[in-house]
């Protein structure tokens, strides 16, 4: 009886997964990261490796949810970090003022960042392309005037520091207490990704699409276009709203810096090198830039700051002439086309002995 | 009652009269051709009736029912619904999301019987215009052709009563144009009343019981395509005056 029950569950992951060698490759690397505390020994440097990955995964959920709205729907904002912000002063506010458990005040947070982005998402309804870009681009600023303005309840230029008791996990050992922290972003990103990615892969995705496509034409189909324009803002800023929350108990407080542009523009950065309009470029994006941002240039070999965004900008520029689609799509493609015509009995094994034999053969040839 | 009435419809930009005091009607299950030089007002007397520009004065009728002033969406869902003279296809989405989009509307999606999921409904209307061979393949990819008919299939898909089809026929050649024709008269006999516009007549009088002629946005004879072809009017206006 099992092993009937365990055959058909390996029938349908080899389907499902083996098969497919682009989710076979994302599975892999799913395992890596998971394994990757267990691998890394217990130095402080190891330990500040783990927070970039930390950040990494934080900034994933936020570039994530920027692709789907302008990847995907075609809105561009260029003003993302605006959710992050509310996000990121509501959960601090909340925690400092009322000490509502840690999750009770993110949840808030990403319920006010969804509720702000319909009004903000109205412009949109008026207002197309780059000069979409450019009123989304005025609403960070708004917002750090607004934080400077109100210094009594904001903080003003020292931002929202909450106590240490908001650490999601009250753990001595700051090692074991990044590793904690690693597991937790690391599952919240994949949760997230996946809610996302089958958001964009779904009907509603589709409509999304059309209106990226040609929004006359969805129009003529009968779509109602404000009211999917305004559910893909508030899907998005839902998830950016939720990086703005956790990233508060990560680092212990809310500051202006979550309303800057530079963290707009990275969304568009990681996006944009990874692939837009995947999802998962934006994820693979966002582990590129803060790997090499805050740990290659720091750590291995000793930049100062300063010149950090000019050092990866020139590459980051050189991959995207060279593959204008993103890395991860470039990969992917390349994985797909694997993939095709494989017949049924095929499949779900020796895809990587196939793709030797293949490499072999176009080499030769 | 007329499935669609239009009286004494106006639109002007600036000093020039675009569409100036049309009336017609369609009645169910009708095909109905509407010709006319370049720039006589075909499209945008479309563009009125389908909210995509707002009119300066007159009424437009489907079932007794004033649509004019909706927004284009909403006269979609009421059961009209157009094609674009140029394709406008959704160039990053597969042949039959294509189609999905259209079966996401309100209308769209009611109107689907409840045994079927909108994909197999969308690869029906596929494969009434020929193309479901195609229906994995990006739309970019697609032929003018397909594109046309990709059109037709999503128009369809929000099920409506009456299909405005701007220009069908443009920039296609003739094996292309058999196969339109035949997929039209298939759409005609599932129930669809159409109108088409088209500025070549030949096309049009395999389909058309009845023409409507448009010249300088007036409306200048009307009459079967036999009739049509004949009217002094309309030879004035295609040939010139003759001496």
């Amino acid at each position: 009886m099992v092993t009937i029950y365990l055959r058909r569950a390996y029938r349908s992951f080899a389907l499902h997964i083996l098969d497919i060698p682009s989710r076979l490759m994302a599975l892999l690397l799913i395992v890596l990261f998971l394994a990757i505390p267990g691998i890394l020994p217990a130095n402080p440097l190891m330990s500040y490796l783990l927070s970039v990955l930390i950040t990494a995964s934080v900034m994933a959920i936020f570039a994530s949810s920027w692709d789907l709205l302008v990847g995907r729907c075609g809105q561009i904002s260029l003003g993302h970090s605006i959710f992050y912000g509310v996000g990121a002063y509501t959960t601090a506010l909340l925690f400092r003022s009322y000490g509502l458990p840690s999750w009770v005040g993110i949840l808030i947070g990403v319920l006010i960042a969804a509720a702000i982005s319909l009004p903000i998402g109205f412009p949109a309804l008026r207002v197309k392309g780059p000069y979409l870009a450019l009123v989304t681009l005025a609403l960070p600023l708004i917002a750090t005037s607004i934080v400077f303005a109100l210094k009594d309840i904001t903080g003003g230029e020292n931002g929202l520091p909450i106590p240490v008791e908001g650490r999601f996990f009250q753990l001595t050992n700051i090692h074991n207490l990044r590793i904690a922290e690693y597991y937790l972003t690391f599952l919240l990103l994949l949760v997230s990704a996946i809610i996302i990615h089958k958001i964009a892969n779904s009907r509603t995705g589709i409509v999304f699409v059309s209106i990226l496509d040609d929004e006359m034409a969805s129009k003529a189909c009968g779509i109602n276009v404000t009211r999917y324009k305004l559910m893909a803002f508030a899907i998005s800023a839902t998830f950016a709203g939720l990086a703005g929350g956790v990233n508060v108990h990560l680092l212990l407080s809310a500051s202006h810096g979550d309303f800057s542009l530079t963290l707009s523009f990275f969304a568009v950065i990681m996006a944009v090198l990874g692939g837009m309009g995947t999802i998962y470029g934006a994820i693979v994006g966002s582990y590129i830039i803060y790997f090499l941002d805050m740990y290659f240039l720091r750590m291995v070999v000793d930049v100062p700051d300063v010149w950090h965004v000019l050092i990866f900008i020139v590459p980051v520029v050189l991959l995207v002439i060279k593959w204008p689609r993103g890395i991860a799509r470039f990969v992917t493609d390349e994985l797909e086309d694997l993939s095709e015509e494989r017949p049924l009995e095929e499949r779900g094994k020796r895809i990587w002995k196939k793709y030797r034999r293949k490499k072999k053969s176009a080499n030769e040839g | 009652m007329h499935l669609l009435e239009v009286e004494n419809l106006t639109k002007r930009f600036g000093g020039l009269t675009a569409v100036n005091n049309v009336s017609f009607h369609i009645d169910e299950g009708e095909i109905v051709g509407l010709i006319g030089p370049n720039g006589a007002g075909k499209t945008t007397l479309f563009n009125l009736i389908t909210g995509f520009l707002k009119a300066d004065s007159g009424t437009v009728k489907l079932r007794g029912e004033n649509i004019l002033g909706l927004a284009p969406h909403k006269i979609v869902n009421k059961g009209l619904a157009r094609t674009f003279q140029v394709v406008r296809p959704f160039r990053h989405l597969p042949t039959i999301a294509n189609v999905l989009v259209a079966l996401q509307s309100p209308r769209g999606s009611d109107k689907i019987e409840w045994i079927k999921t909108p994909e197999r409904k969308a690869l029906e209307l596929l494969e009434d215009v020929g193309l479901s061979e195609m229906m994995m393949e990006p739309a970019e990819i697609l032929a003018h052709g397909d594109l046309k008919r990709l059109e037709i299939a999503r128009a369809l898909g929000t099920e409506p009563d009456l299909l405005l089809l701007d220009e069908p026929f443009a920039g296609l050649n003739p094996i292309e144009t058999d196969l339109l024709t035949k997929s039209l008269q298939t759409i005609h006999l599932d129930g669809h009343t159409m109108v088409i516009v088209e500025h070549k007549l030949r096309a049009l009088m395999k389909l058309a019981k009845r023409v409507l002629v448009l010249h300088y946005g007036e409306k200048i004879a009307e009459g079967s395509p036999e009739e049509i072809a004949k009217h002094k009017k309309v030879i004035e206006v295609y040939m010139g005056k003759g001496k």
